[in-house]
Protein backbone atom coordinates (compact mmCIF):
# COMPACT_ATOMS: atom_id res chain seq x y z
CA UNK A 1 0.00 0.00 0.00
CA UNK A 2 1.41 3.30 -0.61
CA UNK A 3 2.26 5.54 1.97
CA UNK A 4 -0.88 7.80 1.75
CA UNK A 5 -3.06 4.80 1.13
CA UNK A 6 -4.26 3.95 4.33
CA UNK A 7 -5.46 7.56 3.81
CA UNK A 8 -7.09 6.75 0.89
CA UNK A 9 -8.62 3.18 1.80
CA UNK A 10 -10.28 5.30 4.83
CA UNK A 11 -11.81 7.53 1.99
CA UNK A 12 -12.90 4.18 -0.08
CA UNK A 13 -15.00 2.97 3.28
CA UNK A 14 -16.85 5.93 3.74
CA UNK A 15 -17.37 6.32 -0.06
CA UNK A 16 -18.90 2.69 -0.05
CA UNK A 17 -21.04 3.27 3.32
CA UNK A 18 -22.33 6.73 1.66
CA UNK A 19 -23.58 4.66 -1.80
CA UNK A 20 -25.43 2.22 0.93
CA UNK A 21 -26.88 5.31 2.56
CA UNK A 22 -27.72 7.06 -0.63
CA UNK A 23 -29.35 3.74 -2.39
CA UNK A 24 -31.44 3.11 0.83
CA UNK A 25 -33.08 6.00 0.24
CA UNK A 26 -33.45 6.00 -3.57
CA UNK A 27 -31.27 8.78 -4.29
CA UNK A 28 -29.68 7.63 -6.97
CA UNK A 29 -28.40 10.85 -9.15
CA UNK A 30 -26.13 10.99 -5.52
CA UNK A 31 -25.68 7.57 -5.87
CA UNK A 32 -24.33 7.84 -9.36
CA UNK A 33 -22.87 11.58 -8.53
CA UNK A 34 -19.89 9.60 -6.64
CA UNK A 35 -18.82 7.39 -9.91
CA UNK A 36 -17.00 8.58 -12.51
CA UNK A 37 -18.06 8.89 -15.60
CA UNK A 38 -16.55 5.44 -16.91
CA UNK A 39 -18.59 3.93 -14.62
CA UNK A 40 -19.85 0.47 -15.07
CA UNK A 41 -22.48 -1.47 -13.10
CA UNK A 42 -23.08 -5.19 -12.86
CA UNK A 43 -25.33 -7.30 -11.00
CA UNK A 44 -23.85 -11.06 -11.34
CA UNK A 45 -24.56 -14.21 -9.82
CA UNK A 46 -23.21 -17.84 -10.26
CA UNK A 47 -26.18 -20.50 -11.17
CA UNK A 48 -25.09 -24.07 -10.12
CA UNK A 49 -28.58 -24.74 -11.76
CA UNK A 50 -27.19 -24.29 -15.33
CA UNK A 51 -23.78 -24.04 -14.22
CA UNK A 52 -22.85 -20.26 -15.66
CA UNK A 53 -21.70 -17.30 -14.45
CA UNK A 54 -24.82 -15.29 -15.20
CA UNK A 55 -25.41 -11.35 -15.15
CA UNK A 56 -28.44 -10.02 -13.98
CA UNK A 57 -28.45 -6.20 -14.58
CA UNK A 58 -25.87 -4.43 -16.27
CA UNK A 59 -25.00 -0.99 -18.17
CA UNK A 60 -22.80 2.39 -17.55
CA UNK A 61 -23.69 4.84 -15.77
CA UNK A 62 -25.80 6.80 -18.22
CA UNK A 63 -27.96 3.93 -18.57
CA UNK A 64 -28.33 3.41 -15.03
CA UNK A 65 -29.10 7.18 -14.70
CA UNK A 66 -31.74 6.72 -18.05
CA UNK A 67 -33.67 3.83 -15.98
CA UNK A 68 -33.49 5.33 -12.36
CA UNK A 69 -35.01 8.43 -13.71
CA UNK A 70 -37.84 6.23 -15.22
CA UNK A 71 -38.75 4.59 -11.95
CA UNK A 72 -41.80 7.08 -11.05
CA UNK A 73 -43.65 5.79 -13.94
CA UNK A 74 -43.45 2.40 -13.43
CA UNK A 75 -45.54 0.28 -10.47
CA UNK A 76 -42.75 -0.88 -8.38
CA UNK A 77 -42.46 -2.24 -5.43
CA UNK A 78 -42.11 0.41 -2.74
CA UNK A 79 -41.25 -1.91 -0.08
CA UNK A 80 -38.03 -0.19 1.71
CA UNK A 81 -34.72 -1.71 1.12
CA UNK A 82 -31.82 -1.42 3.45
CA UNK A 83 -28.10 -2.55 2.79
CA UNK A 84 -25.87 -3.71 5.39
CA UNK A 85 -22.55 -3.34 4.46
CA UNK A 86 -19.23 -4.33 5.81
CA UNK A 87 -16.08 -3.73 3.79
CA UNK A 88 -13.85 -6.72 4.29
CA UNK A 89 -11.32 -5.05 2.21
CA UNK A 90 -9.67 -2.15 0.53
CA UNK A 91 -6.25 -2.26 -1.84
CA UNK A 92 -4.72 0.56 -2.77
CA UNK A 93 -2.75 0.04 -5.99
CA UNK A 94 1.34 1.21 -4.82
CA UNK A 95 0.51 4.45 -7.38
CA UNK A 96 -2.28 5.23 -5.95
CA UNK A 97 -4.46 5.81 -9.09
CA UNK A 98 -6.79 2.79 -8.41
CA UNK A 99 -8.12 0.53 -5.67
CA UNK A 100 -10.50 -2.24 -5.59
CA UNK A 101 -12.82 -2.77 -2.53
CA UNK A 102 -14.65 -6.00 -1.26
CA UNK A 103 -17.74 -5.77 0.79
CA UNK A 104 -20.06 -8.08 2.77
CA UNK A 105 -23.55 -7.33 1.77
CA UNK A 106 -26.89 -8.44 2.91
CA UNK A 107 -30.26 -6.31 1.72
CA UNK A 108 -33.44 -6.24 4.35
CA UNK A 109 -36.49 -5.27 2.87
CA UNK A 110 -39.57 -4.20 4.90
CA UNK A 111 -42.60 -5.42 3.45
CA UNK A 112 -44.75 -2.18 2.69
CA UNK A 113 -47.55 -3.67 0.70
CA UNK A 114 -46.30 -7.04 0.52
CA UNK A 115 -48.88 -9.65 -0.46
CA UNK A 116 -51.17 -8.21 2.06
CA UNK A 117 -50.31 -5.19 3.94
CA UNK A 118 -52.98 -5.55 6.43
CA UNK A 119 -51.01 -8.89 7.50
CA UNK A 120 -47.89 -8.26 6.07
CA UNK A 121 -46.77 -4.57 6.09
CA UNK A 122 -43.58 -3.82 8.33
CA UNK A 123 -42.31 -7.66 8.34
CA UNK A 124 -38.77 -7.64 7.35
CA UNK A 125 -37.18 -10.39 5.88
CA UNK A 126 -33.80 -10.60 3.65
CA UNK A 127 -33.82 -9.76 0.36
CA UNK A 128 -31.16 -10.75 -1.25
CA UNK A 129 -27.00 -11.83 0.28
CA UNK A 130 -23.86 -11.10 -1.73
CA UNK A 131 -21.04 -9.08 -1.99
CA UNK A 132 -19.95 -5.37 -3.62
CA UNK A 133 -16.87 -6.05 -5.45
CA UNK A 134 -15.95 -2.59 -6.61
CA UNK A 135 -13.11 -0.55 -8.12
CA UNK A 136 -11.71 2.99 -8.08
CA UNK A 137 -9.93 5.52 -9.57
CA UNK A 138 -8.09 7.74 -7.36
CA UNK A 139 -6.57 11.53 -9.04
CA UNK A 140 -5.16 13.36 -6.03
CA UNK A 141 -7.63 13.86 -3.33
CA UNK A 142 -10.83 12.63 -5.59
CA UNK A 143 -11.79 8.80 -5.30
CA UNK A 144 -14.82 7.63 -7.72
CA UNK A 145 -16.24 4.69 -8.11
CA UNK A 146 -15.27 3.01 -11.97
CA UNK A 147 -17.16 -0.33 -11.55
CA UNK A 148 -19.40 -1.68 -9.07
CA UNK A 149 -20.36 -5.44 -9.51
CA UNK A 150 -22.93 -6.77 -6.93
CA UNK A 151 -22.05 -10.26 -6.81
CA UNK A 152 -25.19 -12.45 -5.51
CA UNK A 153 -25.47 -15.87 -4.04
CA UNK A 154 -29.11 -15.37 -3.85
CA UNK A 155 -31.06 -16.41 -7.03
CA UNK A 156 -34.49 -16.85 -6.12
CA UNK A 157 -35.69 -13.20 -5.85
CA UNK A 158 -39.51 -13.45 -5.69
CA UNK A 159 -40.46 -10.36 -7.43
CA UNK A 160 -37.25 -8.70 -7.33
CA UNK A 161 -37.24 -5.04 -7.90
CA UNK A 162 -36.89 -1.88 -10.28
CA UNK A 163 -33.97 -0.50 -7.69
CA UNK A 164 -30.45 -1.14 -8.00
CA UNK A 165 -28.93 -2.65 -5.22
CA UNK B 1 -76.05 0.81 -10.14
CA UNK B 2 -73.05 2.00 -8.22
CA UNK B 3 -71.04 -0.39 -5.62
CA UNK B 4 -73.42 -3.80 -5.17
CA UNK B 5 -74.52 -5.84 -2.10
CA UNK B 6 -73.62 -8.92 -1.59
CA UNK B 7 -76.18 -9.94 -3.81
CA UNK B 8 -75.25 -7.98 -6.23
CA UNK B 9 -71.92 -8.78 -6.24
CA UNK B 10 -72.25 -12.64 -6.38
CA UNK B 11 -75.37 -12.19 -9.06
CA UNK B 12 -74.20 -14.07 -12.56
CA UNK B 13 -72.40 -11.51 -14.79
CA UNK B 14 -74.12 -10.07 -17.90
CA UNK B 15 -71.79 -12.46 -19.71
CA UNK B 16 -71.71 -15.96 -21.40
CA UNK B 17 -70.67 -18.74 -19.50
CA UNK B 18 -67.10 -19.49 -20.39
CA UNK B 19 -66.71 -15.54 -20.57
CA UNK B 20 -65.37 -15.56 -16.69
CA UNK B 21 -64.58 -18.06 -13.99
CA UNK B 22 -65.07 -18.96 -10.39
CA UNK B 23 -61.96 -17.46 -8.48
CA UNK B 24 -62.58 -20.94 -6.37
CA UNK B 25 -60.40 -22.59 -9.46
CA UNK B 26 -57.38 -20.39 -7.92
CA UNK B 27 -57.64 -21.32 -4.60
CA UNK B 28 -59.17 -24.75 -3.81
CA UNK B 29 -57.10 -27.52 -2.16
CA UNK B 30 -58.75 -30.07 -3.44
CA UNK B 31 -59.28 -28.69 -7.33
CA UNK B 32 -55.32 -28.00 -6.89
CA UNK B 33 -54.94 -31.71 -5.72
CA UNK B 34 -56.85 -32.53 -8.96
CA UNK B 35 -54.91 -30.61 -10.93
CA UNK B 36 -51.81 -32.19 -10.18
CA UNK B 37 -53.21 -35.90 -10.44
CA UNK B 38 -55.11 -34.86 -13.66
CA UNK B 39 -53.11 -32.61 -15.25
CA UNK B 40 -50.01 -32.17 -14.39
CA UNK B 41 -48.86 -36.04 -14.14
CA UNK B 42 -50.34 -36.54 -17.47
CA UNK B 43 -49.02 -33.99 -19.33
CA UNK B 44 -45.26 -33.20 -21.41
CA UNK B 45 -43.82 -30.97 -18.95
CA UNK B 46 -40.37 -29.15 -20.10
CA UNK B 47 -38.36 -29.02 -17.22
CA UNK B 48 -34.84 -28.17 -18.33
CA UNK B 49 -32.49 -27.20 -21.86
CA UNK B 50 -30.05 -29.34 -23.54
CA UNK B 51 -27.36 -26.94 -22.56
CA UNK B 52 -27.50 -27.73 -19.24
CA UNK B 53 -26.50 -31.42 -19.30
CA UNK B 54 -23.77 -30.49 -22.21
CA UNK B 55 -21.75 -33.87 -21.67
CA UNK B 56 -22.57 -37.42 -21.08
CA UNK B 57 -22.98 -37.95 -16.84
CA UNK B 58 -24.18 -34.73 -16.80
CA UNK B 59 -27.51 -34.45 -14.78
CA UNK B 60 -30.11 -31.79 -13.64
CA UNK B 61 -32.82 -32.77 -10.90
CA UNK B 62 -36.28 -31.02 -10.79
CA UNK B 63 -39.98 -32.30 -9.31
CA UNK B 64 -42.88 -32.41 -11.47
CA UNK B 65 -46.34 -32.78 -8.69
CA UNK B 66 -44.03 -33.13 -6.41
CA UNK B 67 -42.43 -36.11 -7.61
CA UNK B 68 -38.30 -36.04 -7.48
CA UNK B 69 -37.04 -36.40 -11.27
CA UNK B 70 -33.49 -36.54 -12.41
CA UNK B 71 -32.51 -35.97 -16.12
CA UNK B 72 -28.62 -37.45 -17.41
CA UNK B 73 -27.16 -37.75 -20.46
CA UNK B 74 -25.15 -40.47 -20.86
CA UNK B 75 -22.51 -42.46 -22.66
CA UNK B 76 -24.54 -43.21 -25.99
CA UNK B 77 -24.91 -38.52 -25.18
CA UNK B 78 -28.65 -39.81 -24.82
CA UNK B 79 -30.54 -38.18 -22.21
CA UNK B 80 -33.08 -40.22 -20.15
CA UNK B 81 -35.45 -39.07 -17.38
CA UNK B 82 -36.07 -40.93 -14.25
CA UNK B 83 -37.74 -40.63 -10.38
CA UNK B 84 -34.66 -39.40 -9.16
CA UNK B 85 -35.73 -42.27 -6.00
CA UNK B 86 -34.01 -44.73 -4.49
CA UNK B 87 -35.81 -48.50 -5.20
CA UNK B 88 -34.18 -49.37 -1.89
CA UNK B 89 -35.49 -46.90 0.69
CA UNK B 90 -36.97 -44.35 -1.05
CA UNK B 91 -34.31 -42.04 -0.43
CA UNK B 92 -33.97 -39.31 -3.44
CA UNK B 93 -30.74 -40.56 -5.50
CA UNK B 94 -29.26 -37.00 -6.15
CA UNK B 95 -29.93 -33.88 -4.20
CA UNK B 96 -27.44 -31.35 -6.49
CA UNK B 97 -29.65 -29.44 -9.14
CA UNK B 98 -26.82 -30.46 -11.43
CA UNK B 99 -23.63 -31.85 -11.93
CA UNK B 100 -21.89 -34.93 -13.57
CA UNK B 101 -21.75 -38.30 -12.07
CA UNK B 102 -18.35 -38.64 -13.99
CA UNK B 103 -16.14 -38.32 -11.00
CA UNK B 104 -16.74 -40.32 -7.92
CA UNK B 105 -19.19 -39.28 -5.03
CA UNK B 106 -18.49 -39.95 -1.27
CA UNK B 107 -20.53 -43.48 -1.40
CA UNK B 108 -20.01 -43.90 -4.56
CA UNK B 109 -17.80 -44.85 -8.21
CA UNK B 110 -17.60 -42.78 -11.07
CA UNK B 111 -20.10 -42.96 -13.72
CA UNK B 112 -22.81 -44.37 -11.83
CA UNK B 113 -25.78 -42.58 -9.58
CA UNK B 114 -24.95 -43.84 -6.61
CA UNK B 115 -27.72 -43.40 -3.54
CA UNK B 116 -25.22 -41.96 -0.66
CA UNK B 117 -27.84 -43.91 2.20
CA UNK B 118 -27.03 -47.57 1.29
CA UNK B 119 -24.41 -46.88 -1.77
CA UNK B 120 -26.88 -48.82 -3.99
CA UNK B 121 -25.34 -47.70 -7.89
CA UNK B 122 -27.28 -47.20 -11.07
CA UNK B 123 -25.67 -46.46 -14.65
CA UNK B 124 -27.42 -43.46 -16.87
CA UNK B 125 -29.63 -45.91 -18.50
CA UNK B 126 -31.45 -46.77 -15.10
CA UNK B 127 -30.03 -50.08 -14.50
CA UNK B 128 -28.98 -51.38 -10.79
CA UNK B 129 -25.41 -52.44 -11.26
CA UNK B 130 -24.71 -52.74 -7.38
CA UNK B 131 -26.16 -53.62 -4.74
CA UNK B 132 -24.03 -53.71 -1.87
CA UNK B 133 -23.35 -56.53 0.11
CA UNK B 134 -26.30 -58.16 -2.08
CA UNK B 135 -25.53 -62.05 -1.55
CA UNK B 136 -25.10 -61.25 2.64
CA UNK B 137 -28.64 -59.73 2.62
CA UNK B 138 -30.46 -60.98 0.16
CA UNK B 139 -28.92 -64.43 -0.78
CA UNK B 140 -30.45 -65.28 -4.59
CA UNK B 141 -33.90 -63.81 -3.38
CA UNK B 142 -33.46 -60.23 -5.35
CA UNK B 143 -31.07 -59.19 -7.38
CA UNK B 144 -29.96 -55.95 -9.89
CA UNK B 145 -32.25 -56.84 -12.59
CA UNK B 146 -35.23 -56.15 -10.17
CA UNK B 147 -34.30 -52.79 -8.56
CA UNK B 148 -34.07 -50.66 -11.58
CA UNK B 149 -35.03 -47.63 -11.61
CA UNK B 150 -38.20 -45.67 -12.74
CA UNK B 151 -37.67 -44.11 -16.11
CA UNK B 152 -39.78 -41.55 -17.44
CA UNK B 153 -40.96 -40.63 -21.21
CA UNK B 154 -38.70 -37.86 -21.97
CA UNK B 155 -37.90 -36.01 -25.03
CA UNK B 156 -35.76 -33.77 -26.74
CA UNK B 157 -38.01 -30.88 -28.85
CA UNK B 158 -38.35 -26.98 -29.59
CA UNK B 159 -35.12 -25.75 -29.64
CA UNK B 160 -33.36 -28.47 -27.06
CA UNK B 161 -36.32 -28.48 -24.44
CA UNK B 162 -36.66 -31.24 -22.23
CA UNK B 163 -39.78 -32.73 -22.38
CA UNK B 164 -40.52 -35.07 -19.82
CA UNK B 165 -43.93 -36.87 -18.59
CA UNK B 166 -44.86 -39.02 -15.68
CA UNK B 167 -47.75 -40.40 -17.63
CA UNK B 168 -46.33 -43.72 -19.03
CA UNK B 169 -49.27 -44.04 -21.34
CA UNK B 170 -49.22 -40.79 -22.90
CA UNK B 171 -49.83 -41.21 -26.46
CA UNK B 172 -48.54 -38.38 -27.62
CA UNK B 173 -45.61 -36.81 -29.02
CA UNK B 174 -44.72 -33.79 -27.50
CA UNK B 175 -45.30 -32.43 -31.21
CA UNK B 176 -48.28 -34.02 -31.03
CA UNK B 177 -49.55 -32.15 -27.62
CA UNK B 178 -47.97 -29.14 -29.01
CA UNK B 179 -50.74 -29.24 -31.69
CA UNK B 180 -49.24 -26.61 -34.05
CA UNK B 181 -48.85 -23.85 -30.82
CA UNK B 182 -45.18 -23.98 -31.53
CA UNK B 183 -44.37 -23.84 -35.35
CA UNK B 184 -44.69 -20.14 -35.26
CA UNK B 185 -41.37 -19.69 -33.86
CA UNK B 186 -40.06 -23.71 -34.79
CA UNK B 187 -37.67 -22.10 -37.65
CA UNK B 188 -36.20 -19.72 -35.26
CA UNK B 189 -35.69 -21.78 -32.00
CA UNK B 190 -34.46 -25.01 -34.31
CA UNK B 191 -32.13 -23.58 -37.22
CA UNK B 192 -29.23 -23.97 -34.44
CA UNK B 193 -28.26 -25.01 -31.13
CA UNK B 194 -29.51 -22.84 -28.38
CA UNK B 195 -27.89 -22.23 -25.00
CA UNK B 196 -29.17 -21.24 -21.71
CA UNK B 197 -28.06 -17.66 -20.29
CA UNK B 198 -30.11 -17.11 -17.18
CA UNK B 199 -31.39 -18.82 -14.78
CA UNK B 200 -33.52 -17.13 -11.67
CA UNK B 201 -36.80 -18.20 -9.42
CA UNK B 202 -39.56 -16.41 -8.10
CA UNK B 203 -41.84 -18.47 -5.40
CA UNK B 204 -44.99 -16.56 -4.97
CA UNK B 205 -48.35 -16.40 -3.36
CA UNK B 206 -50.86 -16.99 -6.31
CA UNK B 207 -51.90 -20.08 -8.00
CA UNK B 208 -50.07 -21.19 -11.21
CA UNK B 209 -52.73 -20.48 -13.57
CA UNK B 210 -53.05 -16.83 -12.35
CA UNK B 211 -49.54 -16.57 -13.68
CA UNK B 212 -50.22 -18.25 -16.62
CA UNK B 213 -53.39 -16.31 -17.21
CA UNK B 214 -50.88 -12.85 -16.75
CA UNK B 215 -48.97 -14.59 -19.71
CA UNK B 216 -52.09 -15.06 -21.99
CA UNK B 217 -53.03 -11.82 -22.22
CA UNK B 218 -52.19 -8.43 -23.14
CA UNK B 219 -54.03 -6.41 -21.86
CA UNK B 220 -52.61 -5.70 -18.61
CA UNK B 221 -50.13 -3.60 -21.07
CA UNK B 222 -51.59 -1.29 -18.87
CA UNK B 223 -49.50 -2.32 -16.07
CA UNK B 224 -45.79 -1.65 -17.72
CA UNK B 225 -45.01 1.64 -18.83
CA UNK B 226 -42.27 0.16 -20.94
CA UNK B 227 -44.77 -1.52 -22.77
CA UNK B 228 -47.20 0.82 -23.40
CA UNK B 229 -44.93 3.42 -24.53
CA UNK B 230 -42.41 0.89 -27.24
CA UNK B 231 -45.65 -0.94 -27.83
CA UNK B 232 -49.61 0.82 -28.60
CA UNK B 233 -50.09 1.35 -31.86
CA UNK B 234 -52.66 -0.32 -34.78
CA UNK B 235 -49.92 -2.84 -35.41
CA UNK B 236 -49.92 -3.49 -31.63
CA UNK B 237 -53.73 -3.82 -31.62
CA UNK B 238 -53.69 -6.06 -34.63
CA UNK B 239 -51.76 -8.73 -32.90
CA UNK B 240 -53.62 -11.51 -33.23
CA UNK B 241 -54.31 -14.46 -30.34
CA UNK B 242 -54.70 -17.84 -31.56
CA UNK B 243 -55.75 -20.34 -29.76
CA UNK B 244 -54.41 -24.58 -30.70
CA UNK B 245 -56.12 -28.04 -30.02
CA UNK B 246 -54.53 -28.89 -26.10
CA UNK B 247 -55.27 -25.54 -24.54
CA UNK B 248 -52.18 -23.87 -25.90
CA UNK B 249 -52.24 -19.88 -27.53
CA UNK B 250 -50.11 -17.99 -29.52
CA UNK B 251 -49.80 -14.56 -29.47
CA UNK B 252 -48.89 -13.08 -33.13
CA UNK B 253 -45.76 -10.54 -33.40
CA UNK B 254 -45.70 -7.02 -34.19
CA UNK B 255 -42.70 -4.83 -34.48
CA UNK B 256 -41.54 -3.03 -31.22
CA UNK B 257 -40.34 0.58 -30.63
CA UNK B 258 -38.10 -0.26 -28.08
CA UNK B 259 -36.31 3.32 -28.67
CA UNK B 260 -39.43 4.76 -27.50
CA UNK B 261 -38.26 4.22 -23.84
CA UNK B 262 -35.30 6.22 -23.04
CA UNK B 263 -32.22 4.16 -22.72
CA UNK B 264 -33.35 1.48 -24.81
CA UNK B 265 -32.14 0.71 -28.24
CA UNK B 266 -33.11 -1.41 -31.22
CA UNK B 267 -32.87 -5.24 -31.26
CA UNK B 268 -32.28 -5.17 -35.45
CA UNK B 269 -28.72 -7.01 -35.10
CA UNK B 270 -29.32 -9.82 -33.02
CA UNK B 271 -32.65 -10.90 -34.13
CA UNK B 272 -33.37 -15.07 -33.93
CA UNK B 273 -32.65 -16.73 -37.88
CA UNK B 274 -35.94 -16.42 -39.71
CA UNK B 275 -37.03 -13.35 -37.49
CA UNK B 276 -37.40 -9.98 -38.88
CA UNK B 277 -36.71 -7.41 -36.65
CA UNK B 278 -37.25 -6.47 -33.11
CA UNK B 279 -41.00 -9.14 -33.20
CA UNK B 280 -41.94 -10.49 -30.42
CA UNK B 281 -43.83 -13.58 -30.21
CA UNK B 282 -45.08 -15.29 -27.38
CA UNK B 283 -46.52 -18.88 -26.75
CA UNK B 284 -48.01 -20.22 -23.78
CA UNK B 285 -48.53 -23.89 -23.79
CA UNK B 286 -50.80 -25.99 -21.47
CA UNK B 287 -51.26 -26.32 -18.39
CA UNK B 288 -48.45 -23.89 -17.07
CA UNK B 289 -45.36 -23.18 -19.80
CA UNK B 290 -44.59 -19.93 -21.69
CA UNK B 291 -42.05 -19.39 -24.47
CA UNK B 292 -41.24 -15.76 -25.11
CA UNK B 293 -38.93 -14.35 -28.07
CA UNK B 294 -38.55 -10.94 -28.28
CA UNK B 295 -36.27 -10.42 -30.90
CA UNK B 296 -32.82 -11.18 -29.43
CA UNK B 297 -33.32 -13.03 -26.55
CA UNK B 298 -36.12 -16.23 -26.03
CA UNK B 299 -37.47 -16.73 -22.36
CA UNK B 300 -39.03 -19.77 -21.09
CA UNK B 301 -41.00 -19.64 -17.48
CA UNK B 302 -41.42 -23.45 -16.74
CA UNK B 303 -43.88 -23.58 -13.36
CA UNK B 304 -44.32 -25.90 -10.79
CA UNK B 305 -47.45 -25.48 -9.02
CA UNK B 306 -46.65 -25.56 -4.66
CA UNK B 307 -50.14 -25.59 -3.71
CA UNK B 308 -53.37 -23.86 -4.35
CA UNK B 309 -51.58 -20.21 -3.57
CA UNK B 310 -47.83 -20.81 -4.23
CA UNK B 311 -46.06 -21.28 -7.53
CA UNK B 312 -42.44 -21.04 -8.44
CA UNK B 313 -41.58 -20.16 -11.59
CA UNK B 314 -37.87 -20.76 -13.11
CA UNK B 315 -36.99 -18.25 -15.92
CA UNK B 316 -34.57 -18.76 -18.44
CA UNK B 317 -33.25 -16.53 -20.73
CA UNK B 318 -31.69 -18.36 -24.37
CA UNK B 319 -29.61 -17.55 -26.77
CA UNK B 320 -27.72 -19.15 -30.04
CA UNK B 321 -24.84 -21.65 -28.64
CA UNK B 322 -22.83 -19.74 -31.31
CA UNK B 323 -22.87 -16.52 -30.09
CA UNK B 324 -19.60 -14.61 -29.77
CA UNK B 325 -18.81 -12.79 -26.18
CA UNK B 326 -19.88 -9.81 -27.40
CA UNK B 327 -23.25 -11.00 -29.07
CA UNK B 328 -23.96 -13.13 -26.27
CA UNK B 329 -23.80 -9.34 -23.98
CA UNK B 330 -25.83 -7.58 -25.86
CA UNK B 331 -28.45 -10.89 -25.43
CA UNK B 332 -27.98 -10.99 -21.74
CA UNK B 333 -28.69 -7.14 -21.30
CA UNK B 334 -32.13 -7.34 -23.68
CA UNK B 335 -33.36 -10.19 -21.61
CA UNK B 336 -32.43 -8.25 -18.25
CA UNK B 337 -33.74 -4.55 -19.19
CA UNK B 338 -37.23 -6.17 -19.72
CA UNK B 339 -37.17 -9.85 -18.39
CA UNK B 340 -34.59 -10.02 -15.30
CA UNK B 341 -35.79 -9.85 -11.85
CA UNK B 342 -34.19 -6.33 -11.93
CA UNK B 343 -35.79 -5.72 -15.10
CA UNK B 344 -38.90 -2.96 -16.51
CA UNK B 345 -41.45 -5.53 -16.41
CA UNK B 346 -40.74 -8.84 -14.96
CA UNK B 347 -41.17 -7.26 -11.07
CA UNK B 348 -44.42 -5.67 -12.35
CA UNK B 349 -46.26 -8.81 -13.94
CA UNK B 350 -45.30 -10.42 -10.38
CA UNK B 351 -46.60 -7.66 -8.37
CA UNK B 352 -49.98 -7.85 -10.30
CA UNK B 353 -50.42 -11.35 -9.53
CA UNK B 354 -49.40 -11.41 -5.89
CA UNK B 355 -52.01 -9.13 -5.92
CA UNK B 356 -54.77 -11.58 -7.39
CA UNK B 357 -53.50 -14.16 -5.02
CA UNK B 358 -53.64 -12.01 -1.75
CA UNK B 359 -57.26 -11.52 -2.57
CA UNK B 360 -58.50 -15.13 -3.79
CA UNK B 361 -56.43 -16.97 -0.61
CA UNK B 362 -58.16 -20.56 0.25
CA UNK B 363 -61.40 -20.59 1.92
CA UNK B 364 -62.38 -16.63 0.72
CA UNK B 365 -65.24 -16.48 -0.54
CA UNK B 366 -65.72 -16.91 -4.52
CA UNK B 367 -65.12 -14.40 -7.09
CA UNK B 368 -65.85 -13.92 -10.26
CA UNK B 369 -62.96 -13.51 -12.82
CA UNK B 370 -63.60 -11.82 -16.09
CA UNK B 371 -62.39 -13.15 -19.26
CA UNK B 372 -65.03 -11.59 -21.51
CA UNK B 373 -63.76 -9.36 -23.38
CA UNK B 374 -63.82 -9.82 -27.61
CA UNK B 375 -62.15 -7.76 -29.77
CA UNK B 376 -61.80 -9.83 -33.40
CA UNK B 377 -59.12 -12.52 -31.24
CA UNK B 378 -56.62 -9.42 -31.43
CA UNK B 379 -54.13 -8.72 -28.24
CA UNK B 380 -56.93 -7.20 -25.85
CA UNK B 381 -59.23 -10.49 -26.33
CA UNK B 382 -59.64 -12.35 -23.48
CA UNK B 383 -60.33 -15.60 -25.64
CA UNK B 384 -56.76 -17.04 -24.61
CA UNK B 385 -58.19 -17.24 -21.54
CA UNK B 386 -61.40 -18.69 -22.47
CA UNK B 387 -59.61 -21.18 -24.16
CA UNK B 388 -57.32 -22.44 -21.72
CA UNK B 389 -59.74 -22.81 -19.41
CA UNK B 390 -61.85 -24.99 -21.76
CA UNK B 391 -59.01 -27.23 -21.87
CA UNK B 392 -58.82 -26.79 -18.49
CA UNK B 393 -62.28 -27.58 -17.54
CA UNK B 394 -61.89 -30.52 -19.60
CA UNK B 395 -59.08 -32.67 -18.07
CA UNK B 396 -60.44 -31.35 -14.38
CA UNK B 397 -63.82 -32.54 -15.33
CA UNK B 398 -65.31 -29.39 -13.75
CA UNK B 399 -66.97 -26.26 -14.81
CA UNK B 400 -63.86 -23.36 -14.18
CA UNK B 401 -67.19 -20.77 -14.11
CA UNK B 402 -69.35 -23.44 -11.35
CA UNK B 403 -66.39 -25.19 -10.68
CA UNK B 404 -68.86 -27.91 -8.50
CA UNK B 405 -70.78 -28.39 -11.93
CA UNK B 406 -69.38 -31.18 -14.12
CA UNK B 407 -67.41 -29.83 -17.16
CA UNK B 408 -70.22 -29.16 -20.51
CA UNK B 409 -68.31 -29.15 -23.65
CA UNK B 410 -69.41 -25.52 -24.82
CA UNK B 411 -72.31 -25.63 -27.56
CA UNK B 412 -70.55 -25.47 -31.43
CA UNK B 413 -71.02 -22.07 -32.52
CA UNK B 414 -71.99 -21.59 -35.93
S1 LIG C 1 -32.16 -45.83 0.21
FE1 LIG C 1 -30.87 -45.82 -1.48
S2 LIG C 1 -29.42 -47.29 -1.09
FE2 LIG C 1 -30.75 -47.39 0.59
FE1 LIG D 1 -46.59 -8.48 -18.37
Amino acid sequence: MAVNGAETAEKIKSLIYKTCLYQDDCEWKNWLDLCSDDFNYYIRAYSPEIQKDMEYMGGPKEYMESITGQLRKHNIDDSPLKRHGIVYRVDVADDNKSATAVTSLTVFQTLLGGNSSHVDSGTTGIFLVGRYNDKFVIDGNDVKFIEREVRLDTRRLDKGTHWPI
Amino acid sequence: MSARNHEQWNAQPKLQSGEWVDSKIYSDEEIFEEELEKIWKQMWIPVCHESELKNAYDFRTMTIAREPVIVVRGKDMKVRAFLNVCPHRGNMIERRPSGSFAKSTPSGTPKTMTCMFHAWQFDMKGKCVNITRKEEGYQDRLCESDVGLRELKSEVYFGGFIWVSLNDNINQTVEEFAAGALDSLAPSVNEEPLEVFHYHKAIIDCNYKLWHDTNCEFYHDYLHYHNRITGFNDEYFARKNTGFKGGHVNVGSFEVQYENYEGFHSREELSFPHLPANQWYMIDMFPGVNFNLRGSALRSDIMTPLGPNKVMIEFRGLGLASDSPKDRKIRIDHHNSIWGPFGRNLCEDLIAVTGQGAAMQSGSESRQILHGRHENETIHDENGMRHYYEEWGRWVGRSPSHPDQPFVEPAETA
